[in-house]
């Protein structure tokens, strides 16, 4: 019973980390960006959604208004930022990402404090007994919402002519401008979706965690994700986050516990730590030298 | 100006003056800054070794660090002496061999990730193994003793970090001009191209890997006798951050663009500290350095990719110019931008 109720608490989480992730996977395909930012949308999301409600947007509206600011703050990260970029080398890009992350943070430490904020209510109280398993309105909208919203968006990719042009641009630039799509409104297009990802990411953790700069770290489990996942398919983010998710509530509730006992047994160190919170390196530098291309990822060949 | 600085003899006889000025002249504060700024520059040179001539980025720096403040203060406490910094230094250039392995198969963005991966487990273990480290209390560590002498001034750690530097400095910059330094380059540049000219790459990723992460040991030795305490929160991420921004500020592959780097990187804090008590608002101080802090680099990324030490040379260029036609301004470009330091692949 144990394992269900710790699996359905990953599945959540999890679900939520794959749309984050999703975000990453699609400004990556389309701009060949690494956005290490995404943290930081995922964190300025949450305290726009909480910003808003203090304005008196009820609840919900201000999840909307948020995404919509996130998109807008999307895409001006693209143009202000990485588009002067263009040309840059890798190191570069990644850096600037990072700069974006330092820099949102402190935003939102100027704001709204360093201290943790209640989140605004979005679901009910309570919870749903299913077969003995109790889940609360919260985990069950916060699952129900990110895999809704990912399918949606393999849909959108696979079967929609904007998500044909959005493919063909991450796939070749080149050919795309060749046959005519407008390929810089693609890139803001992807920036935009995927900021807005974030920020309903960051207010569905925010309901289940609580709305603390900590959030922006939490975006950072991101990169286990789409790793695992290989860096270019939106479909094994969806897989790598679910299982990563249950990964780190199993560490938490039976791996810690086990290995405390181990420790005390064995050796005088008392407590494990924080190990959920490596459980996804470990498990990442693992798969990195097993096999690089993550687990849904093809191995791309390399041009000179 | 660059040619007398890279001149071992000149370097040498530069830093130990200012050692001796240092330990008698300078106040208990003038001295932490310096030695604060001198132990930075260490670390900002090895990961410029590293990120700015071999091209790997690295976002471990910082667990480095801790490694070799844990080691240090392990070894100084068992009273190793002097001993205690190249053991510090050993024991980071082991991890970062362990680290650098990835590097071997990854590239680009799967390789910064693996190396932040690596952050993250060191930091927990830092935490986690608490007969060595004691955990989350962090590790108290003796005075540094020089030859039986213990070092409890400011002054002392100052004259000593600016030797180190001054060793680093001319061990990099020997580095660069030998054979090993110029495959670095050419790694940096197309590691295909480079095999196949006949570098052995995996072996030259390897020894930059070596390299830094001893010096970064030794810095971080540094900084646990300074701080006399090693603690796990001392050494996250954001000091990584920060020694990645120091490089891009300074200037990726530039040695004086490292201390340059290191010089702002650790100054600017302590300036925006000065002017929030001035206008009363301690508050927000934090908030507003780590913003400065990424506006930085973004600011330098975009506009100059080179750094702090291209702009430096830039300015001096059109002093020269303004002088006079017998001098020659390209003498004034440094010896890194005629590399290119800013198009790594």
């Amino acid at each position: 019973m144990l394992l269900l109720q710790l699996s359905t608490a990953g599945i959540a989480i999890g679900s939520v980390y794959a749309l984050v992730a999703i975000g990453i996977v699609l400004i990556y395909k389309c701009s060949g960006v690494v956005n290490f930012a995404q943290g930081a949308f995922v964190m300025l999301g949450a305290y726009l959604t909480y910003g808003f409600t203090k304005l008196g947007v009820p609840a919900h509206g201000a999840v909307v208004c948020s995404m919509a600011t996130m998109a807008v703050v999307g895409v001006l990260t693209e143009r202000l930022v990485l588009r002067p970029l263009l040309k840059a080398p890798v190191v570069a890009i990644m850096a600037v990402t990072l700069g974006v992350l330092i820099f949102l943070r402190a935003i939102c430490l100027i704001f709204w404090g360093p201290d943790r904020i209640a989140a605004p209510k979005l679901f009910p109280e309570g919870a749903v007994d299913i077969f003995g398993v109790f889940i609360t309105y919260n985990y069950l909208a916060a699952f129900a919402l990110s895999i809704c919203l990912s399918l949606a968006f393999l849909a959108f990719y696979q079967f929609t002519s904007v998500g044909l042009m959005q493919r063909c641009t991450a796939d070749n630039r080149q050919a795309a401008l060749a046959i005519g799509i407008r390929t810089s409104s693609q890139t803001a297009l992807a920036w935009s979706m995927s900021s807005a990802l974030a920020a309903l990411g960051g207010t569905l953790l925010a309901t289940l965690n609580g709305l603390s700069l900590g959030l922006a770290d939490i975006g950072l489990i991101a990169f286990p994700v789409i790793v695992l996942g290989g860096l270019t398919s939106l479909a094994g983010a969806l897989v790598a986050g679910l299982l990563l998710g249950v990964l780190q509530a199993f560490s938490d509730g039976v791996l810690t516990p086990a290995f405390e006992d181990f420790l005390r047994a064995y050796t005088n160190i008392y407590s494990a730590g924080a190990l959920q919170q490596v459980v996804p390196y470990i498990l990442l530098v693992i798969v990195l030298l097993v096999r690089p291309q993550g687990i849904f990822g093809r191995r791309g060949t390399e041009r000179l | 100006m660059m040619k007398i600085a890279r001149n071992p003899l000149v370097v040498a006889a530069l830093s130990a003056a200012l050692a001796i000025l240092l330990t008698l002249g300078l106040g208990r504060f003038g001295a932490y800054m310096v030695h604060a700024v001198a132990i930075a520059s260490i670390g900002a040179l090895s990961l410029n070794l590293l990120t700015g001539f071999c091209g790997q980025i690295n976002f471990a720096q910082a667990a480095l660090l801790g490694i070799g403040a844990y080691t240090a203060g392990v070894a100084g406490n068992a009273g190793w002496d002097i001993l205690a910094l190249p053991a510090a230094g050993a024991a980071s250039l082991a991890a970062s061999v362990l680290i650098g392995l990835p590097a071997l198969r990854l590239k680009g963005l799967y390789f910064a990730i693996a190396t932040l991966a690596a952050q993250f487990i060191l930091d927990y273990l830092f935490k986690f193994a608490e007969p060595i480290t004691h955990g989350v209390s962090g590790l108290v560590i003796e005075p540094m003793t020089l030859f039986g002498h213990p070092i409890q001034s400011d002054q002392g750690y100052a004259a000593i970090a600016i030797v180190v530097v001054a060793i680093t400095w001319l061990t990099l910059s020997w580095i660069r001009r030998t054979d090993l330094g110029r495959a670095f380059l050419v790694v940096r540049e197309n590691e295909v191209v480079a095999q196949g000219m006949g570098i052995n790459v995996a072996r030259t990723k390897m020894l930059a890997f070596l390299i830094s992460g001893f010096f970064a040991g030794i810095a971080g030795g540094l900084m646990g006798f300074t701080a006399r305490l090693a603690h796990p929160e001392a050494f996250g991420l954001s000091l990584s951050v920060d020694y990645v921004a120091m490089i891009i500020v300074g200037g990726l592959g530039s040695l004086p663009g490292s201390l340059l780097g290191a010089a702002f990187v650790t100054l600017l804090p302590e300036a925006i500290q000065r002017v929030g008590e001035a206008f009363n608002i301690a508050d927000l101080l934090a908030a507003v350095r780590e913003m400065s802090f990424g506006l930085l680099i973004i600011v330098f990324l975009i506009f100059e990719p080179r750094g702090l030490s291209a702009l430096v040379m830039k300015l001096y260029g059109r002093v020269r110019l303004s002088r006079g036609p017998s001098e020659r301004p390209q003498d004034s470009v440094p010896f890194e931008t005629k590399l290119q330091p800013n198009e790594i692949k």
